[in-house]
């Protein structure tokens, strides 16, 4: 979709390349962050894409086309571009503003009506609302939603984007990148983006392309990014809680342990008793009579209690559980709040599906480590 | 009160005057507008030349409004004319009017002009669709200012032939005849008053709401 080949750029005052000799692909529907300090050329080398930056030698193609040499105007009509100040047209209406490029294109004013307000739906902003104010009167993540629709106008396949998110508090950046997430799971367009926080990669990225000095050091999954740094640069680009970020891309399945007994909590001790006899663990998750998890009953207690429905006073219910799209870091953190070694995860906050333990979680993450890091030859001591 | 009764019994010939001076300023602002908007546009991409054109502007600004009027009329061709009071009106215009279009032009949000230009809008189409409506406030502000620093050198404009409120003015400090003088000038004050308003009116009407009460 977007491919890069051999491509540098000098500017003239500069002693050494600000993109050095890149290659890379980007495939059809995915997310590709280009990310790394300030000046490592992650700017550059998307600015390329749209030609606001002429390469100094290489090819760019995008859609199979070379970039370098379309008419420049067409070739940015077809790719959506939205940067951090967002660049709204300040004498526009929202309405205009997201009408630009449909407009550029000659498109009839009926459809561009219908496509604006659709746009304007589809980033979160109620169209009645919002389609003749100006840009001055919208807050920042207000504006920067305009700016996505804007870009997504004219339904380019391409999407550019340079720090979206940069400009915005905490609260909303978090919120714009979840609906973004979103977003593109229903649009599936290709997008370059770039941010300069390794976190937001990790979280926007199906790739990530991490840049120094004008060189791509490594392009790869998040998920081996963090387990594997290609080198010393990465390692701390990424941080040394790298262990704890990789939990946050790790799906709680993988840990999951799903036989469990379960008894009814109209059942009858001797059920119990028999469950716990056919059964090593020490636990029994109790539900009620339409299959609802209301706690569990431990072994110890199973045995004290006297009579045959008596056990039912021991049932406590789980101090916390967790959804079955939660991640490890998600587990992780419920374990050390409610200061548990294993949480419940339930489909639709009642249907138990299993237990996740620390234990597991540890030796999973070990695992993970060892099978992508090579092996260490360790030479022996003389 | 003899000011009063100066404007009452002259009535005609002062209406007369005035209209003298309103044509004189319409033709030189209109002119003045159409050329120096379009040498600020054609320099905005240029320092050198900018730096140039308003060291011209300079210069000329700095001549006394007397001595350009004289040096206009001995020009040939222009001579004692209505060429040359407009001429010397325009070329004083030239200043206020370059450097604001200029300063305008390039003062646009550099955010605002990489969106332009990435969405694939062409340099033309940027200059009047984002540039310009954005400079309006700006380069109504220069023009304001010429429009207001011509009502006055136009008076002195009579030396070389008008027929405007200088008249009164100038026959005033002849003649030692207060009268004319405060006639002359509290019309000129009000004309400048009213230039005032219908700038206002004009910014309603060619600056968007959303740039609206913003100084650029």
């Amino acid at each position: 979709m977007i491919r890069f080949s051999n491509v540098s750029k000098r500017y003239p005052s500069m002693t050494r390349p600000a993109v050095d000799g890149l290659s890379l692909d980007v495939e059809e529907g995915q997310t590709c962050v280009f990310v790394g300090p300030s000046g490592c050329g992650k700017t550059t080398t998307l600015k390329m894409i749209n030609r606001i930056f002429e390469p100094s030698s290489g090819k760019i193609y995008v859609n199979g086309r070379d970039a370098l040499s379309q008419d420049q105007d067409q070739l940015r009509q077809g790719i959506g571009y939205v940067i951090q100040k967002t660049g709204l047209f300040p004498h526009y209406t929202v309405f205009e503003n997201v009408a630009t490029v449909p407009r550029l294109l000659g498109w009839d004013e009926k459809r561009v009506a219908v496509r604006v307000r659709e746009l304007l739906q589809l980033v979160g902003l109620d169209p009645d609302e919002n389609v003749s104010k100006y840009p001055r009167e919208l807050s920042g993540g207000q504006s920067q939603r305009v700016g996505v629709a804007r870009a997504m106008a004219a339904d380019p396949p391409v999407m550019l984007m340079d720090e979206p998110f940069g400009a915005v508090d905490p609260i909303t950046r978090t919120q714009l990148q979840n609906e973004f997430l979103t977003l593109q799971q229903k649009v599936r367009k290709t997008i370059c983006f770039v941010t300069h926080d390794i976190d937001e990669a990790i979280k926007m990225g199906d790739r990530i392309a991490i840049m120094n000095n004008g060189r791509l050091v490594q392009y790869d999954t998040p998920e081996n990014l963090l387990l594997a740094p290609a080198d010393e640069f990465v390692a701390q680009f990424i941080g040394s809680d790298r262990s704890l970020k990789v939990l946050s891309l790790l799906p709680l399945p993988k840990v999951l342990k799903r036989q469990f007994r379960v008894v009814r909590e109209s059942a009858e001790l001797q059920t119990v008793r028999a469950s716990f006899d056919r059964s090593e663990r020490n636990r029994l998750i109790v539900e009620d009579d339409h299959s609802n998890v209301v706690g569990y009953v431990t072994r110890s207690d199973a045995e004290k209690a006297g009579s045959a429905r008596g056990w039912n006073r021991f049932i406590k219910p789980f101090p916390a559980t967790l959804p079955p799209e939660a991640t490890l870091r998600d587990a992780l953190a419920v374990m050390l709040q409610h200061d548990v070694g294993a949480v419940p995860v339930m489909e639709s906050s009642h249907t138990f599906m299993g237990m996740v333990y620390l234990d597991d979680i540890r030796s999973y993450v070990g695992e993970a480590y060892q099978e992508r890091e090579p092996e260490q030859t360790v030479e022996a001591p003389s | 009160m003899r000011a009063v009764r100066y404007f009452v019994n002259n009535l005609d010939r002062i209406l007369g005057y005035t209209a003298q001076h309103v044509v004189l300023i319409v033709m030189a602002i209109l002119i003045a507008v159409l050329v120096w908007v379009s040498v600020g546009i054609l320099v905005r991409n240029s320092r050198r030349m900018a730096r140039g054109v308003l060291a011209v502007a300079s210069l000329i600004m700095s001549v006394p409004s007397v001595a350009l009027y004289g040096i206009l009329v001995s020009i040939p061709g222009l001579g004692l004319s209505r060429q040359s009071a407009v001429l010397a009106l325009v070329l004083y215009a030239m200043l206020p009017i370059i450097r604001n279009v200029y300063v305008a032009l390039n003062g646009v949000d550099p955010a605002i002009m990489e969106a332009a230009r990435g969405m694939g809008m062409s340099t033309r189409r940027i200059l009047w669709r984002v540039q310009l409506p954005l400079a309006t406030p700006v380069v109504l502000a220069g023009v304001r200012v010429s429009v207001v620093m011509m009502v006055g050198i136009a008076t002195l404009a009579v030396f070389i032939g008008e027929r405007n409120l200088g008249v009164l003015i100038q026959q005033g400090l002849v003649r030692t005849r207060s009268d004319m003088i405060i006639v002359g000038a509290v019309i000129v004050s009000a004309f400048s008053i009213g230039i005032d308003y219908l700038f206002g009116k004009l910014e309603r009407l060619l600056v968007s709401p959303g740039i609206r009460g913003e100084t650029t």
